[in-house]
């Protein structure tokens, strides 16, 4: 753990001092994974300096400076990976041995540091995936890749300059991110993904203004022109280049993600989110097309041509992606492609289902339920749904998991969720206009109703938006009454934090994360007590048992089994038994997942080309 | 007698509503006209009224041009039967299953399909064709027949059809055009995007590339709108027969209503007209 120490030594020092020494007694002993934090980086990293030997190295690449409370400024190790890598703690205690080193000896910053920087510290190589259309695959690809370089054993972070999602997360620092890249970071073996992987996101308000995200705080809202032609070319592409350079400066690899098509050349210039960002970054770059839909060696063709010659060059490789049926039928198509294009096909990826969070677009495209288990489990479709993969652990019990949108669906449930929403108040005037308001109503005490987020507030008894912050029209409005609740929007401003706590019944630990605007006055019994660091006396959500409604504002309250497990085993109605599987927790499934991804991309691609273009032990 | 070709940059582009669109356009101007699609590929038929099977895109085509189906607007159907076969309906009725280690017959096929082609030029004004899936798979394209081999075979002028839905157009409708084989390029004449939201304006400068490029001209911008074909639906569960038609009646006022907000957002139909082959 580096916690940040005051730079001019004094009593913390001394402490860190005292701790450096007995590391050097115990010597080298690799992953502490009885550590509360393990990984605190990435997985299979070296704690044997926890705290270290080199502090305060002041170097750039490694840390950087922050201020302290009191005003001083502090050198902060809390990003460096550097002394985690197993070669420099090797490295390191070679060298306590053979110069006979004591903690706090000035030799470590004059000699072992600068020795062990020039051996094997270098800068990271970026890799990036572009996508001939929006749906090619490029997310599960970034993920794939982020695996298979972590199993190599070198250190990657996946980055996506600027993404377009309505489903983001909160980082360990409090930082909002888009789901997929903490999705991709888990896969490159890292838990704490941190803003720098999507320094830009963009959350569509509706009428094409964005409220646009920098390094995971709320910067500004801009309509479609004012963000091509303001933020892009300033802030924009200097957000992109920090946090490149602050990833490349840690990591052995950066696989970047491009975003929609990289040749759409009526924005062609002002699209930070593909070849610019290759060309900040200096980026090698795999086209994928999606076969799906055909006409893909067209999209890949196309695509090529119509980059200018400095971009083109750039593309090393092409995915021929969700091939159904036999691989090789493609062979031939893609020895032509290559002979036209004079790029290499490095990779045909068959179709895979794997059970991974989804975005936005597909997820909804089309599809409205998943699983084919006993319990039916209604998820309200609100019109302006966020966050709707905290849904996705419902699938692993005997479920099916649908997302209804009319008054019938809800009636026919066995348990309702709501969701969140972009906007409580318009989404609950909606549920008002098509009956599904007075349905859930009618369900109340006769099957489990979870509310999360927008859809706890709604469970309340009045919201008040007397500004319209939040709903088109400002005013009270009437919620589901389910809880004696008020909630309220006084002031533009959000919340955004990292929750861990317990069930106040037992049962258990959950972990998520809130991102509201709106707050509640809570009168109900609670349903959580926060276990986080410093929060002990603070609880959460509200609960009344007997009549089985839940509500909660943490995000994320499926994915550990405790909660889970309590709102499935309420369901008790026409004699339907509930079988819940083994408890499991749900990124234990996403993690398994992502190892079957990554199986099967190493199958699929030309590994010895792969490794040529990530210049693989150069 | 004139006719034209939709092509698509992939399946699900649009080539079969723009298609019909078309169709009902050249019908209310009073032309004769007649769907042809050489080639299907689909579970979903419909029996025409001397019971012939064909696909169902061209049954609502049909509808859309005021007249009745027959087994010429799709004289071949293939059905796939599980187990990498096929069975190849010629015509309205079967004629053989392929795959497993039987060749399809491509140039028997063909000449029988240019017949089917033929009586339907010799008989109506306008002949309006439909490709079959993206006309440049690099691994299919030598026994095309819906697109290049209608193109070659009947020297059919061509206008690409690229959905905007997914992102990548210009790479799809300009990759399209380049995967050709060269000889047959001039006979694409003009391209259309489909499915788009938003301000049209932005596109512009992509549109006078693309344009630039490929001597193509843009025929229009046509908005999304959820005009599905019946065979998309569980209307196909009917197995070829839809009782009392009362359901494409309600398919053409669709269209129709389809085809005034098309030609208000801009599609120039008319210049389509100028493009019909001799
Ligand atoms: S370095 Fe290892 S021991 Fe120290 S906090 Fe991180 S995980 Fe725990
Ligand atoms: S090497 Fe890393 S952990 Fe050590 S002092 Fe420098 S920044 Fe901190």
């Amino acid at each position: 753990m580096h916690l940040p120490v005051s730079k001019r030594g004094g009593r913390t020092t001394d402490l860190i001092r005292k701790q450096v020494e007995s590391e050097l007694e115990k010597g080298d002993i690799g992953c502490n994974v009885g550590c509360d934090y393990y990984p605190c980086h990435f997985e299979g990293q070296n704690c044997s300096f926890c705290y270290c030997p080199f502090y305060p190295c002041e170097d750039p690449v490694m840390g950087y400076f922050v201020t302290s409370r009191s005003g001083k400024p502090v050198w902060s190790c809390e990003d460096c990976l550097f002394c985690h890598r197993n070669e420099v703690v090797d490295f390191t205690f070679g060298k306590v041995r053979e110069m006979g080193l004591k903690a706090g000896d000035p030799r470590f910053l004059t000699e072992v540091f600068p020795e062990a920087k020039r051996r094997f510290w270098h800068r990271g190589k970026a890799l990036m995936v572009l996508g001939a259309t929006s749906d090619a695959g490029k997310s599960i690809t970034v993920a794939a890749l982020c695996r298979i370089f972590h199993r190599m054993g070198y250190l990657v972070a996946p980055f996506k300059s600027q993404n377009m999602s309505l489903n983001s997360r909160v980082t360990a620092k409090g930082s909002e991110i888009a789901m997929v890249q903490v999705l991709q970071a888990r896969a490159g073996g890292l838990r704490n993904a941190d803003a720098h992987m999507n320094p830009i996101l963009l959350k569509p308000k509706g009428n094409t203004v964005s409220q646009v995200i920098v390094e995971g705080k709320p910067f500004g809202d801009y309509n479609v022109p004012d963000y091509y032609g303001k933020f892009v070319p300033g802030p924009g592409i200097e957000a992109v280049r920090r946090n490149m350079d602050f990833l490349k400066d840690r990591y052995d690899y950066v696989i970047m993600e491009g975003a929609g098509s990289p040749a759409e050349i009526n924005i062609y210039d002002a699209d930070i989110a593909n070849m610019r960002a290759a060309e900040v970054a200096d980026a090698d770059c795999v086209l994928v097309v999606n076969v799906e839909w055909g006409g893909s060696f067209a999209y890949a063709v196309g695509t090529v041509r119509l980059m200018p010659e400095k971009d083109r060059s750039r593309i090393k490789g092409i995915i021929i992606n969700n091939v159904r049926g036999d691989p090789d039928r493609m062979r031939s198509g893609a020895e032509k492609l290559e002979e036209i294009l004079g790029i290499p096909v490095i990779g045909i990826i068959p179709h895979m289902s794997v059970d991974l969070p989804s975005e936005d677009s597909e997820a909804f495209r089309g599809q409205m339920s998943k699983g084919t288990g006993s319990l039916h489990i209604a998820v309200v479709k609100l019109p302006r749904i966020a966050n709707f993969t905290d849904i996705d652990p419902l699938c692993m019990e005997d479920t099916t998991v649908e997302f209804v949108d009319t008054a019938e669906g809800i009636l026919s449930a066995d348990a309702i969720v709501i969701p969140g929403t972009k906007n409580t108040i318009d989404d609950l005037v909606w549920l008002k206009g098509n009956g599904m308001f007075d349905a859930i109503r009618s369900m109340r005490g006769k099957v489990p109703i979870l509310g999360i987020c927008g859809g706890y507030q709604m469970m309340g008894r009045v919201l008040h938006d007397p500004d319209g912050i939040e709903g088109t029209v400002p005013g009270d409005t009437a919620g589901l009454g389910f809880f004696d609740n008020e909630s309220y929007w006084k002031e533009y401003s959000k919340r955004t934090v990292r929750d861990r706590c317990e069930m106040i019944d037992g049962g258990g630990e959950v972990e998520g994360y809130e991102i509201h605007m709106g707050m509640t006055d809570v009168v109900e019994k609670p349903l959580f007590r926060m276990t986080s660091f410093g929060r002990k006396d603070e609880v959460e959500g509200s609960v009344r048992e007997d009549e089985m409604l839940y509500g909660t504002y943490i995000h994320g309250v499926l994915d550990k089994p405790a909660f889970r497990k309590k709102f499935i085993s309420m369901i008790k109605h026409e004699g339907k038994t509930v079988s819940t599987g083994e408890p499991e927790d749900y990124d234990d499934v996403v993690d398994r997942n992502l190892d079957l991804l990554a199986d099967g991309f190493e199958k699929g691609l030309d590994m010895a080309a792969l490794k040529r273009i990530a210049g693989v032990g150069e | 007698m004139r006719s034209i070709l939709f092509l698509g940059t992939s399946s699900g582009a649009g080539k079969t509503t723009v298609d019909a669109l078309y169709c009902r356009h050249l019908a209310r101007k009073g032309l004769r006209v007649a769907p042809f699609k050489a080639s299907n590929l689909s579970l979903n038929s419909y029996v025409t009224e001397d019971g012939k099977e064909i696909g169902m895109g061209q049954a609502f085509q049909a509808w859309a041009c005021g007249i009745e189906p027959t087994g010429d607007m799709n004289p071949v159907l293939l059905k796939p039967s599980g187990n990498g076969r096929m069975q190849v309906v010629l015509r309205g009725a079967p004629f053989m299953d392929v795959g497993r280690g039987v060749p399809f017959p491509r140039d028997e096929v063909m000449e029988k399909v240019c017949e089917s082609y033929d009586r339907l030029a010799h008989d109506y004004d306008v002949v309006v064709c439909e490709g079959s899936g993206s006309p440049v798979e690099l691994n299919l394209m030598d026994n095309d027949m819906a697109n290049i081999g209608m193109m070659r075979a009947r020297g059919i002028r061509s206008v690409l059809v690229g959905d905007i839905e997914r992102g990548g157009v210009f790479a799809a409708i300009y990759g399209t055009w380049l995967l050709l084989p060269e000889d047959l390029r001039p006979l694409v004449k003009g391209f259309v995007i489909n499915r788009f939201r938003g301000d049209a304006s932005i596109l512009e400068p992509g549109i006078r590339k693309v344009e630039e490029l490929t001597g193509m001209k843009c025929l229009g911008i046509i908005p999304y709108v959820h005009l599905r074909f019946p065979e998309e639906d569980s209307l196909s569960d009917s197995g070829g027969r839809l009782g009392d038609g009362s359901i494409h009646e309600e398919f053409v006022k669709n269209l129709d209503e389809l085809l005034d907000a098309v030609e208000e957002a801009g599609i120039d139909f008319d210049a389509l007209d100028g493009f019909l082959s001799a």
